[in-house]
């Protein structure tokens, strides 16, 4: 610009020479772009954690799907049992004549029939159909007794492969009258024992006969069944007899009577006794039993009337008593109509009931119904196959309806996780956790209740502790230290806060627990000595003549205080014993002696148990994670408020703690509160040291003494060991959804209260 | 305020007792720290020094069976005694016991014995007994009484020529110990990884067979490379073979605390010192030597002995990976929200939230790791590459990239929040000084306020280091392992495996104190380890600490 002769002579020249790069330009319109997407691109992708976790935890609280494959003929006959195989590519039919027959349900394959009986001479009155072992019970009108093995070996192939039952008869002893029509009729094996049960029509009466029979393992193989005993059970039994069960173990027989009452006979030895008699439907007008049916497991009956009204009786130990007695545990929403059908999932709990158009999928343990259909049908036999993945319905018209289950998670539901439940042998409706068990017919208990409290109680004992430490701190610190003191106690504290957790966690377990497992007496000695020998100080101090006084600066009280609270300690540790022999005795039972030990005391006197790893050591440890954050925040509170208002507090005359306790204290509120939320949400998820320094079992107590499970301790323990999309699985991303979203909205609250407060100090 | 001589003594500020109390909470909580630290530091070095051994003689009681009145070994801790209760501890509160360590777990089967005090008659430290460390078993506790050598006499401990001659075996033997380490590790090693490679390349190419004679052709190709390396590998191991028998030849007499005698073959000792006759500069050495080889050298015996470098070096690797990880992904989300975003309700919304992430427990970032990185990541990796090795999962396992990413994730809040108080705390003018010389909006964040705010970044990374080397929970899900055979970066062809497992110093710790087999054994390890972890850790704080305040102070006293 400063020759205007170029100017004049070439304009472009001069503009080019200003002219931004066209590189610059285009590189700074790409970082521009390149910076934006990427930005939001990391925080999308940061915020959808939270996405995925809950994208991994719906599918719980899904319902069962439902829908129709396959529909085929059935081969005419009046069937009296649908089954299905293990893969539910074959069905098979058991007819009143004795006839079985083989349907595939996939390919066009011509049914095959077998006959079980020599045609004509008898039909089936009776039968029982086992899916776990895949045997067919019946008895015939002429008093035989039969047993039907089922194998289905090569559905596994490919699908246009035939599938080849097989099947073998066995005919089992005869136990009650050659002759006489078997009315009922069941048999339980366990390998050793095996208990048959025949119901006869002798005349006009009714006999109920059994048999324990008992079979030798030699070498060869399974050696002779042999009846060990006999038994006849009629006389015990008034009215009509007219279902009868024998459970998987042989350990019982349940015989229901038309007019709707339970007789539970217990094996004893080789001899039937009778338990209980009850009348599960007492309460309504139509009292007998249309159903009655085991759940998997063989411990939860399912029952229901002509109305319906479903209910689920299950064995437990009633308080007080050694016996296992039936107890009405749960109900189900009543069906329209009385039910015709029901099939038992093997791999879990639920069961499919129904009858006319009315199918009704539901899980015995917490009472929900998976899924109901109407298929517009007259529905006669429904069967389950051993997978959980297909239905099958037999309708009056003789057509087999095949559908497909998807049901992955059918023990999830909102009140699995956050209801009491009354499991299966359990006394009264619980919380419980515990997610494997030793059989397949184990319920997996999966609530989140004992979890949460865990969690709170753990959160609790380390607030208790941290909260009085952490803000006395702060306040001295921001109040009453030197200026410059600052500088010092932050570095300290955010060293604290950095230590890892599994540090804490295993000083906790390892070194602190051991030594204060026999000193608890010397511990509550030295937190009730502490501060009052503190207090005790300031008030002698405080009396003293001012000459003395000026020795100690202002602002280092905390160091004249190092002696005496070490005094103060050692007076505690000291004088623990002393105290526990006077105050914590209880007389031992074993030796009658007067013992004086805290550790025998705490049980004997609360009924609580005591832990050597328990949530005191946790509180403790904890405080190392906890008092560093809410120092740190209640601090930058407490020294962000203007300096004004202090100075103008001190100038009327208020002495440096009513400056404090007054002025600072109040103003600083929300941002005190907001630190303490923060760390409370550390507390929450604090996972290592709960981990390491609490014994890790699931129990719904606030007992100090004992340890406890936290959300996040029960993810680190079980989801390593968690199968890939199992229930369990998601059960933990629930548990992981909940420490989310409680620890993000805790935090949440805290940040926008401590920016309120901010706004608020720039106005002052 | 208080009260000044020209007011008089009967002037008191009220409320001063409990400005004394307040003091509590921090001398409290400093006290707290200092004794974690001063614990962690004692015991942690404790772990190396070597201690003096004690002959302990028993009072004869009469009904114990006992074969021995006598115990030798080394005085671990004195505490109260645990299994007594109430009134019997009331009525008699000096009762004490002794931790020994008796060594020689071969042949006693304890390593470690309580001893009543009320039970010991005298104490003597007895003169030349020898602290022999093997490979296995733990130590020995002993007299040296012969040298078996083959095809030589006995040499009596008592001949001038003994310790030289132990030393140079045992020198052999070390020598002997490392070809051998070096043949069936990295050799056989090799030859394994190149069988197994074949192996996979014939399953393959049966699998997707197109012309049957060049498939053959190949197949026999390969047949015979595979017979070849088999050679080569019976080679090698009939060479370690060789060597195992002669570490086994010479062996060390050793006479125990009981008057039994037992052999050790010179090729399982490590290394011998005479507790009882060293001097200051002596247990001096030892601890040095012992501390060399806690750093350098791999864990033995179920991790309670030896070194803990693996799970240095996998830590290291881990951090580093994480801060390549965490660094870009970080600074970028900060400079878009403090640079580009429009600074609305919005902006300030997605702020909260990131920040809040910093509070979201890190377990829930490992169930998420789990979940995203290992199970959905990892199984489609394995299903588009590595299909022909289902159902053994390759990256569809925890490994070493999926719990560096975890773990970059768990520290991206704290790298952006510390990126953005770097960024706001760059003054404004410096930003209009450079848009008013003509720089881009770009130039001006490359040129002035990246450099400017670059070490409250650095700040942010060295806290997220911090972190992530102190963080366990969310990797037990996602590829810490106790105990892992390779190194995740190696002289194997990729040298770096990210799918692989490794060892991590928090979770050793975890794992030493509470999946060990002998848990008195692991003890001094894991305080050891302790020590170290923290020590690292915060060095690494206080490196950030020591930035910010210079940062501070720079920009306080800034001419802008």
């Amino acid at each position: 610009m400063t020759e205007p002769t170029v100017l004049e002579t070439s304009p472009a020249r001069t503009v080019r020479r200003y002219e931004t790069s066209p590189r610059t330009l285009w590189w700074d319109r790409f970082m521009n772009r390149f910076i934006t997407l990427g930005g939001i691109a990391v925080i999308t992708a940061v915020l959808g954690i939270f996405v995925f976790i809950l994208w991994q935890v719906l599918p719980l609280f899904r319902s069962a799907r439902v829908e129709r494959l396959n529909v085929r003929q059935a081969p005419v006959g009046l069937h009296r049992v649908l089954g299905l195989d293990e893969h539910g590519r074959v069905a098979f039919l058991l007819d009143a004549r004795g006839r079985l027959h083989f349907v595939d349900l996939v390919t066009e394959q011509p049914a095959q029939t077998y006959a079980l009986l020599t045609e004509g001479e008898t039909s089936i009155t009776s039968w029982r159909y086992h899916p776990g072992s895949q045997e067919l019970i019946f008895g015939t009108a002429d008093g035989q007794v039969g047993r039907v093995e089922l194998r289905f070996l090569s559905s596994e192939g490919p699908a246009n492969r035939p599938a080849l039952p097989r099947w073998t008869v066995q005919s089992l002893p005869e136990v009650g009258r050659r002759g006489q029509p078997v009315l009922a009729v069941d048999y339980g094996d366990s390998g050793t024992d095996k208990l048959l049960a025949v119901l006869q029509q002798v005349e006009d009466r009714q006999e109920l006969r059994g048999a324990l029979l008992t079979q030798t393992r030699g070498l060869l193989g399974a050696g002779q069944v042999r009846v060990a005993a006999t038994f006849d059970l009629s006389h015990q039994i008034t009215g009509r007899v007219h279902r009868i069960l024998v459970d998987r173990s042989a350990e019982s027989l349940v015989a229901a009577t038309e007019s709707g009452v339970i007789y539970y006979f217990v094996r004893e030895g080789s001899s039937l006794r009778l338990r209980q008699v009850f009348r599960p439907f007492e309460d309504r007008p139509q009292a007998e039993i249309v159903l009655i049916e085991y759940l998997l497991g063989d411990a939860t009956l399912v029952l229901s009337n002509p109305e319906g009204w479903i209910r689920l009786f299950s064995l437990y130990r009633p308080e007080g008593s050694a016996e296992r007695r039936f107890g009405w545990i749960r109900s189900m929403p009543p069906l329209e109509r009385a039910p015709r059908f029901y099939a038992a999932s093997q791999r879990n709990k639920a069961f499919v009931v129904g009858g006319a158009d009315q199918v009704r999928l539901c899980y015995g343990t917490t009472e929900a119904v998976r899924w109901e259909g109407r298929l517009g049908e007259d529905l006669q036999l429904g069967a389950m196959n051993q997978k959980y993945d297909r239905l099958a319905f037999l309708s009056a018209d003789g057509r087999l309806h095949l559908m497909r289950l998807e049901d992955p998670h059918p023990e999830a539901s909102w009140r699995a996780f956050f209801g009491r439940i009354w499991y299966e042998g359990a006394d009264r409706p619980r919380y419980e956790w515990q997610s494997t068990g030793g059989s397949d017919a184990f319920e997996p208990k999966l609530s989140m209740v004992p979890l949460i409290v865990g969690t709170l109680k753990g959160t609790f004992y380390a607030l208790l502790f941290a909260v009085p430490v952490a803000l006395l701190g702060a306040v001295y610190v921001s109040q009453f230290a030197p200026p410059g003191f600052r500088n010092v106690a932050k570095p300290v504290m955010e060293v604290m806060a950095s230590l890892p957790s599994v540090v804490l966690g295993f000083l906790g377990a390892l070194w602190l627990a051991p030594r204060i497992e026999t000193r608890i007496p010397s511990l509550l000695l030295t937190f009730l000595l502490v501060p009052l020998a503190a207090l005790t100080t300031g008030w002698i101090w405080s009396r003293l003549p001012v000459r003395w006084r000026t020795w100690l600066p202002f602002g280092w009280e905390f160091v004249a205080l190092v002696p005496v609270l070490v005094l103060a300690a050692w007076a505690g540790w000291v004088f623990g014993p002393v105290l526990e022999r006077w105050v914590f005795v209880v007389r031992d039972s074993a030796t009658g002696l007067e013992v004086a030990d805290f550790r025998l005391w705490w049980p004997w006197f609360t009924g609580a148990d005591f832990q050597q790893r328990n949530s005191v050591v946790v509180g403790f440890m904890m405080g190392f994670a906890v008092i560093p954050i809410i120092f740190t925040l209640a601090e930058d509170a407490m020294s962000n408020v203007p300096g004004t208002l202090r100075s103008a507090s001190l100038a009327l005359g208020a002495s440096r703690w009513q400056t404090a306790l007054y002025v600072v204290i109040p103003t600083a509120a929300a941002g005190i509160f907001s630190a303490l939320m923060v760390g409370l949400g550390r507390a929450v998820g604090e996972t290592m040291i709960v981990v390491m320094a609490t014994g890790n079992t699931p129990i719904l107590s606030f007992n100090p003494f004992s340890g406890m499970r936290t959300l996040s301790a029960n993810l680190a323990v079980e989801l390593p060991e968690a199968p890939h999309h199992s229930t369990l699985y998601r059960a933990l991303f629930l548990g992981a959804l909940l420490l989310f979203v409680f620890t993000f909205l805790i935090n949440t609250v805290a940040e926008v209260l401590r920016q309120r407060l901010r706004d608020r100090f720039k106005t002052v | 305020m208080g009260s000044t001589s020209g007011f008089g003594q009967s002037v008191r500020a009220p409320g001063e007792p409990w400005v004394w109390f307040t003091a509590v909470g921090l001398t409290v909580g400093l006290a707290m720290i200092l004794a974690l630290l001063a614990l962690v530091l004692v015991e942690g070095l404790k772990a190396f020094w070597p201690r003096r051994v004690v002959e302990i003689s028993l009072r004869p009681t009469g009904t114990e069976t006992e074969p021995s009145r006598v115990l030798v070994g080394e005085r671990i801790r004195v505490r109260p005694k645990a299994t007594l209760q109430g009134s019997d501890r009331a009525a008699n509160p000096a009762h004490r016991e002794w931790q020994l360590f008796l060594g020689n777990k071969d042949v006693f089967g304890l390593s470690f014995r309580y001893v009543d005090v009320a039970d010991i008659a005298a104490v003597r430290q007895p003169g030349g007994i020898w602290r022999i460390e093997r490979t296995e078993y733990g130590p020995l506790l002993g007299w040296p009484v012969a040298l078996l050598q083959p095809a030589l006499d006995p040499l009596p401990a008592s001949d001038p020529r003994f310790e030289a001659t132990l030393n140079r075996l045992v020198e052999e033997a070390r020598r002997r110990r490392a070809e051998i380490r070096k043949l069936e590790k990295h050799d056989i090693g090799r030859l394994n990884r190149q069988m197994e490679e074949l192996h996979l390349r014939m399953r393959q190419a049966s699998s997707r067979r197109l012309d049957e004679g060049a498939y053959e052709r190949q197949r026999q190709a390969w047949a015979n490379q595979i017979a070849e390396l088999e050679t080569a590998y019976n080679q090698l191991a009939s060479r370690a073979r060789e060597l195992r028998v002669l570490q086994e030849q010479a062996a060390l007499v050793c006479r125990l605390a009981d008057g039994r005698e037992t052999s050790v073959p010179i090729g399982r000792i490590l290394a011998w010192y005479r507790p009882n006759e060293l001097d200051f500069t002596g247990r001096l050495g030892v601890f040095l030597g012992r501390l060399r080889e806690f750093l350098s050298e791999e864990p033995r015996e179920a991790n309670t002995e030896g070194g803990i470098f693996p799970a240095i070096f996998g830590t290291f690797v881990m951090t580093v990976l994480m801060s390549v990880a965490v660094m870009p992904f970080g600074v970028l989300a900060a400079v878009y929200l403090r640079e580009y975003a429009r600074q609305g309700w919005f902006t300030r919304a997605v702020r909260i939230a990131v920040n809040n992430l910093a509070g979201v427990p890190s377990i829930v970032f490992g169930v998420f790791g789990l979940g995203f990185f290992v199970y959905f990541l990892g199984g489609q990796i394995d299903r588009l590459f590595f299909a022909d090795r289902l159902p053994t999962p390759t990256f569809g396992t925890g490994g070493l990239i999926w719990a560096s990413l975890t773990l970059a994730l768990l520290t991206v809040p704290v790298v952006v929040v510390a990126t953005e108080e770097a960024l706001a705390a760059v003054p404004r003018s410096v930003r209009e000084g450079s848009l008013a010389c003509g720089a881009s909006r770009w130039q001006t964040i490359q040129r002035v306020v990246l450099p400017a705010a670059a070490p409250g970044i650095l700040t942010g990374l060295i806290l997220a280091m911090a972190r992530g080397a102190g963080e366990v929970a969310p990797l037990m899900l996602v590829g810490v392992v106790k105990l892992a055979p390779e190194l995740p970066i190696n002289t194997t062809y990729p040298f770096i495996h990210l799918d692989q497992k490794f060892m991590h110093l928090g979770f050793h710790i975890y794992d030493l104190g509470f999946q060990s087999p002998d848990s008195d054994a692991a003890q001094p390890m894991v305080f050891a380890t302790t020590l170290f972890l923290l020590a690292l850790v915060i060095t690494l704080n206080l490196a950030a600490i020591g930035i910010r305040n210079h940062l501070r102070r720079k920009y306080a006293t800034g001419a802008f």
